[in-house]
């Protein structure tokens, strides 16, 4: 088997482009490829046409680093750190960015259409809404990008239902996906553990997807148990081993978020400047992910672990104590 | 009072909860009220949430909807798109047991929710996170939205709505949304309003001890019909002790 095995570098100057119609995988605060995110960053790729899905500081940052060409998004923020993401709230506000609204059912049910090769997607939600009646991208401005369909949706009547509307979602065609997975092997076959979120179906609709990941065992060992694989190799570009690839965000069976960090992030959104200084101290100055996590330090790292039998990180005191809700 | 307004707040939102509900929960105070139902008030309710997991009851309370502490020990990680199958094939069954609580940054008075923006949506004033899942919870089941109770945020009409309540007087009827679902009730931190069969139009059906109706209408952008309220009942030490448990850091309870 061929193996599809890169260093972080490599992987993300094969296969990241400008002008990339691109989307990762994760959810707000879990399982972001953040480590990719870092190096795009340092490599400096630009102009992505971006399906944000449940978007944290992953797309944040990238707005903030006016990476960013058009943002078609559902919802972002690092919830309960920053309960709207700072760079993107400003760049709306100022009236910097070209943005577009859907509701996350319908994101989700874009994604699993481009997954299973649907032209376009009938639901039923995003009816009698702002987000029916409002266009972010106007059908003038989307004739312009090439990537996107010219429609943010079209409206018909259900045929086999007649007298229901149906509200027709176009399925994007990604270039490139990257998700953050627990498991991976050389061929590119992944095992996600818990929630899979959109990261599947990523995987199966771009043309390219980089997966980055925690653990990277054996060809033969991942397939002792291929029930429990969640992508197949033959659906995958290329594989990083990346351990904490995922922080600040969490990881199921691993690690969990990393508070103080998005607590440092939200601050550092407040001005430019300090959001430039974080991104300089952070990314930029930083030569690739080890120098990162030699920066966060080992004991660090170490206090995000989950707790074996409790699912999250709480302290040796609490597990002692034994008490919970 | 020995409790906070938002203890009070919490405690009215896992009263709402009936027996064997299922119950979609974001994250917010409606976390906490319906962690409250799950260990006390009404442990037959099942928790589900908008990334896929089914059946969960976390013994810490979590930030985000896709969060570890929900995630551990839950019924199913399902990826979200078979949540939303779940979400919109209830509408198939003869049952009312599905209730989703979400919430905003403004409400008007037929329901309807904004988590989007304040201002023009092409230029706001404000900008917020947007839809999340709250867009086709509202769409397809009977919701409980959380707000805290606010002039500019009970507002007469809603210019641009992230979540559909019941549109107007005339209700859904048109806008090719269910026509039997939405919004069943507004917990805020004065009180419970409910809406009008006929009119759709909101009205204060409970307030809390430590407030009044007229309070209430002080703080509503609109007219409210308060000739049906009553007093709501207060939660007791052992209730306030639970909450308490369950947010210690007043993650979302309010100091």
């Amino acid at each position: 088997m061929i193996s599809k095995l890169y260093t972080l570098s490599d992987a993300i100057a094969k296969f990241v482009h400008s002008g990339d119609h691109i989307a990762t995988g994760g959810f707000t605060t879990s399982r972001k490829p953040m480590a990719a995110m870092n190096e795009i960053l340092r490599q400096g790729q630009t102009d992505f046409i971006v399906e944000a899905g449940p978007a944290g500081s992953d797309w944040d940052m990238m707005i903030g680093a006016g990476r960013v060409k058009a943002y078609i998004n559902c919802y972002t923020a690092n919830p309960r750190f920053s309960n709207v993401s700072r760079q993107f709230r400003a760049a709306i506000e100022e009236g910097k960015l070209l943005f577009e609204d859907y509701s996350q059912d319908a994101a989700m049910m874009m994604f699993h259409g481009a997954a299973l090769g649907l032209a376009y997607v009938p639901v039923r939600m995003m009816l009698g809404s702002g987000m029916e009646q409002e266009w972010g991208i106007s059908k003038e401005q989307r004739q312009q990008i090439e990537k996107l369909p010219n429609e943010k949706f079209m409206i018909q009547d259900d045929p086999f239902h007649p007298g229901e509307k149906l509200l027709l979602l176009p399925t994007p065609r990604l270039d490139t996906a990257i998700v953050h997975v627990q498991m991976a092997s050389p061929d590119g076959t992944c095992r996600i553990f818990g929630d899979p979120y959109q990261d599947v179906d990523l995987a199966l609709a771009a043309r390219n997807t980089i997966v980055t990941c925690e653990e990277l065992v054996s060809d033969e060992y991942i397939r002792r148990e291929p029930d429990r694989n969640s992508i197949p190799g033959i659906a995958v570009a290329a594989v990083v081993h990346v351990p904490f690839g995922g922080h600040p965000s969490q990881v199921y069976d691993l690690y969990d978020y990393d508070k103080e960090f998005y607590l440092d992030y939200d601050r550092a959104g407040k001005t430019d400047a300090a959001f430039e200084q974080f991104l300089k101290e952070w990314v930029y100055d930083l030569e690739d992910h080890e120098s990162y996590l030699n920066k966060l330090g080992a004991s660090r790292l170490m206090d995000l672990k989950v707790v074996p039998g409790i699912g999250y990180h709480v302290s040796d005191e609490s597990v002692a104590k034994g008490e919970m809700i | 009072m020995d409790y906070t307004k938002s203890e009070m707040q919490a405690y009215t939102i896992a009263k709402m909860i009936e027996e064997d509900q299922v119950v979609i929960v974001g994250t917010g105070l409606p976390l906490v009220g319906a962690i409250m139902a799950k260990k006390m008030v009404q442990p037959s309710c099942t928790l589900i949430v908008e990334s896929g997991l089914m059946d969960f009851n976390p013994t810490e309370v979590p930030r985000s909807v896709s969060d570890l502490r929900s995630m551990a020990h839950c019924g199913a990680t399902l990826p979200p798109y078979r949540y939303l199958g779940f979400q919109a094939n209830e509408l198939l069954k003869d049952s009312k047991r599905l209730i989703g609580f979400i919430g905003g940054a403004a409400v008007d008075q037929y329901g309807n929710v904004s988590a989007t923006c304040i201002g023009d949506y092409h230029h706001p004033k404000t900008r917020f996170p947007g839809s999340g899942g709250a867009n086709g919870i509202a769409s397809f089941v009977n919701t409980i939205i959380i707000m805290p109770h606010e002039k500019r945020r009970f507002v007469a009409q809603m210019p641009y709505i992230t979540s559909p309540g019941w549109i107007k007087e005339a209700g859904r009827a048109g806008t090719g949304l269910p026509v039997n679902r939405g919004p069943m009730a507004v917990v805020s931190d004065l009180g419970v309003m409910r809406f009008d069969e006929k009119t759709h139009r909101m009205y204060l059906a409970g307030y809390y001890p430590f407030t009044s109706p007229e309070e209430v209408q002080a703080n509503t952008g609109f007219e409210m019909n308060v000739s049906r309220a009553v007093v709501l009942p207060e939660p007791d030490a052992d209730c306030i002790r639970m909450l308490q448990k369950i947010d210690p850091d007043r993650i979302y309870l309010l100091k």
